[in-house]
């Protein structure tokens, strides 16, 4: 009897150091998620549901209910600005994970100089898109490199970021420059796929459409949905390219959801209506993201369950 | 490994020259795509004054000068150092932090551990725009905007979810004898972390050194908020404040490019295959 609660009493002291040294040990991470992130998130809320303007200080801050949300969408620059991001979205999404599975399977066929080829292909995703942007507003200009190779072929190109016409479909390709990051996570998804499924297939008669269509896809599912995900919040958060290389402009043309929000935010210290868009922007990423999750049931194929 | 490469072989037979030869066709055009931007931007970097609108891809008469009057023309030396003020405590701190929490969540079996890793897993998701403007009013209200301090102290706070995923999930590989063993030697639990565990890291550390280096180094949206005093700003910052500046200077433009990107492409090329499997371990399609 008294053997049991001694058993006992060392178990209890074995939790209880367990729970003290754990906790010493994820301290660091618990203060910044209140400090960084829980704290700031509630006070994003609030503020969402406030009029402030930065600049006269606490004392003016005053209380408006939703009104913040409600002038939202009668604003017209915010409309355009959902309008831009929405239609980067539908066009850079699809082409850039076409593009990138295409590469990665290019580079999965074991070809020779695969390293070298996967090296240059990574390149421009290393490169800190600041140099980026200055490369191509260059490449892009007036005078760039690709109006002299059109001017070559006896075409006058425009000035394509100054151009509303061309600005948005420029900052796309060159942003087909950058896939390289999508294209590894393909490139790790088909190396998991074994040879056997497919030689297997192939004796039974299938070609390499069918192979891909019924193999290849389903086999990498999982990596084509998170490439999906991330491709969604990515865009949505798109700013320094639109800052550095257009400001949002001409016309609007590249006025991106998060380049306004800063605007909003630090250019007119609106930061009530910046913390309501903030949010809004939340909400349509957490949309889509569960709409794909939601889809993700009649397309995603896992062959373990052990996914976290 | 010679097993199945006889079967690749064997499986392609019909077209094995063929249908390689045009995939290498194609991946060479790509390359070249890619290539192109990067090759104009040095050959710019060389062209001298006069030949910026010359039209031709190649310098005339190469040169070097755009390189000293580039770093002369901005302050570069000073955003340099800026820049390093930044990156070294938030490598430092990433490293710390991150890995004693990782340590944690591996080795401890603390109540409501399984919630708070669901929750750290859940704060990767999180836009950073919804904390950016109260985090920057917490600053200004400890008087922190204007200065790098806004940019540096988070790290130490394990800020970065991904980096303790990585790290976890490394640890959790390292079998528990070698903790148990020091214990009983009489190690403490920090000595255990620090003596035994980490060491044993190494690999994971270093390509979360990395992706934090180039992170920092590369991140403009954060000086671009927090630092407005010219005098404070960092290489990326102040590499478009010099855009503003000398609009038609192309050459020095793509000169001070160059060197803005020269430490990561060095990097780059050292710490590749780290850099790389930490992005596939990132997806969970490997690791």
């Amino acid at each position: 009897m008294s053997q049991a609660n001694a058993t006992r009493n060392a178990q209890t002291a074995i939790d209880r150091r367990q729970n003290r040294q754990g906790y010493a040990f994820v301290a660091p991470w618990l203060i910044g998620l209140f400090a960084f992130t829980l704290i700031p998130m509630l006070f994003s809320a609030g503020l969402s549901l406030c009029k402030w303007d930065i600049v006269t200080g606490l004392r003016t801050i005053e209380f408006v209910g939703v009104s913040n949300y409600t002038r939202l969408f009668a604003d017209r620059k915010f409309i355009k600005a959902l309008e831009v991001t929405f239609t980067f979205c539908l066009i850079s999404i699809p082409l850039y994970q076409v593009m990138s599975l295409l590469i990665a399977m290019l580079l999965n066929m074991r070809i020779r100089f695969m390293k070298t080829f996967r090296m240059v292909f990574f390149l421009p995703s290393i490169i800190p898109v600041i140099a980026a942007s200055m490369i191509w507003s260059q490449m892009l200009g007036e005078t760039g490199l690709l109006n002299q190779g059109l001017s070559q072929l006896g075409i006058k190109g425009p000035a394509w970021l100054n151009n509303p016409k061309t600005s948005l479909y420029a900052l796309v390709v060159m942003g087909v420059w950058g896939i390289g990051n999508t294209m590894i996570i393909y490139l790790s998804g088909l190396q998991g796929v074994s040879e056997e499924i497919h030689e297997a297939a192939s004796i039974d008669g299938a070609n390499a459409f069918q192979r891909f269509f019924k193999i290849t896809i389903p086999l990498i599912s999982p990596t084509i949905f998170f490439n999906v995900v991330m491709a969604v919040i990515g865009s949505f958060q798109y700013f320094t390219q639109a800052f550095v290389m257009t400001s949002g402009g001409p016309l609007e043309s590249t006025l991106f959801y998060n380049l306004y929000l800063y605007t909003k935010a630090y250019k007119d210290y609106q930061m009530g209506y910046a913390a309501a868009m903030a949010w809004v922007m939340f909400f349509i990423i957490m949309t889509f993201t569960a709409l794909v999750i939601k889809s993700s049931s009649f397309w995603v194929y896992y062959q373990s369950d052990d996914k976290i | 490994m010679t097993v199945q490469h006889s079967v690749n072989v064997k499986s392609v037979k019909l077209g094995p020259t063929v249908g390689r030869l045009l995939a290498m066709l194609l991946l060479f055009a790509c390359a070249v795509f890619i290539l192109i931007p990067l090759v104009w931007t040095i050959a710019m970097a060389l062209k001298p004054a006069g030949e910026i609108y010359s039209g031709k891809f190649l310098p005339v008469v190469p040169t070097l000068s755009n390189f000293p009057s580039a770093v002369t023309s901005i302050p570069f030396f000073r955003y340099l150092l800026n820049t390093l003020v930044i990156v070294v405590p938030n490598v430092i701190g990433t490293v710390v932090s991150c890995s004693l929490v990782a340590y944690g969540f591996s080795r401890y079996n603390f109540r409501g551990k399984r919630v708070w890793f669901l929750v750290l897993l859940a704060t990767m998701m999180l836009p950073g725009q919804i904390t950016m403007i109260p985090q920057f009013l917490i600053y200004r209200g400890f008087g922190w905007v204007g200065s790098p301090l806004p940019l540096i102290v988070p790290a130490f706070f394990a800020t970065s979810g991904f980096n303790i995923f990585l790290l976890r999930q490394f640890m959790g590989g390292i079998p528990k004898d070698f903790d148990e063993a020091a214990t009983i030697d009489g190690a403490g639990p920090l000595r255990v972390y620090a003596g035994i565990v980490m060491p044993m890291c190494k690999p994971v550390l270093t390509a979360i050194i990395v992706f934090t280096f180039m992170g920092c180094w590369n991140d403009f949206n954060g000086p671009l908020i927090y630092l407005y005093d010219s005098q404070k700003f960092t290489l990326s910052l102040g590499l478009s404040f010099f855009k503003g500046l000398y609009t038609s200077k192309w050459n020095l433009l793509m000169a001070a490019t160059l060197l803005v990107m020269l430490p990561v492409l060095i990097t780059f090329f050292f710490a590749q295959e780290y850099i790389i499997n930490g992005i596939s371990i990132s997806s969970g399609a490997k690791g």
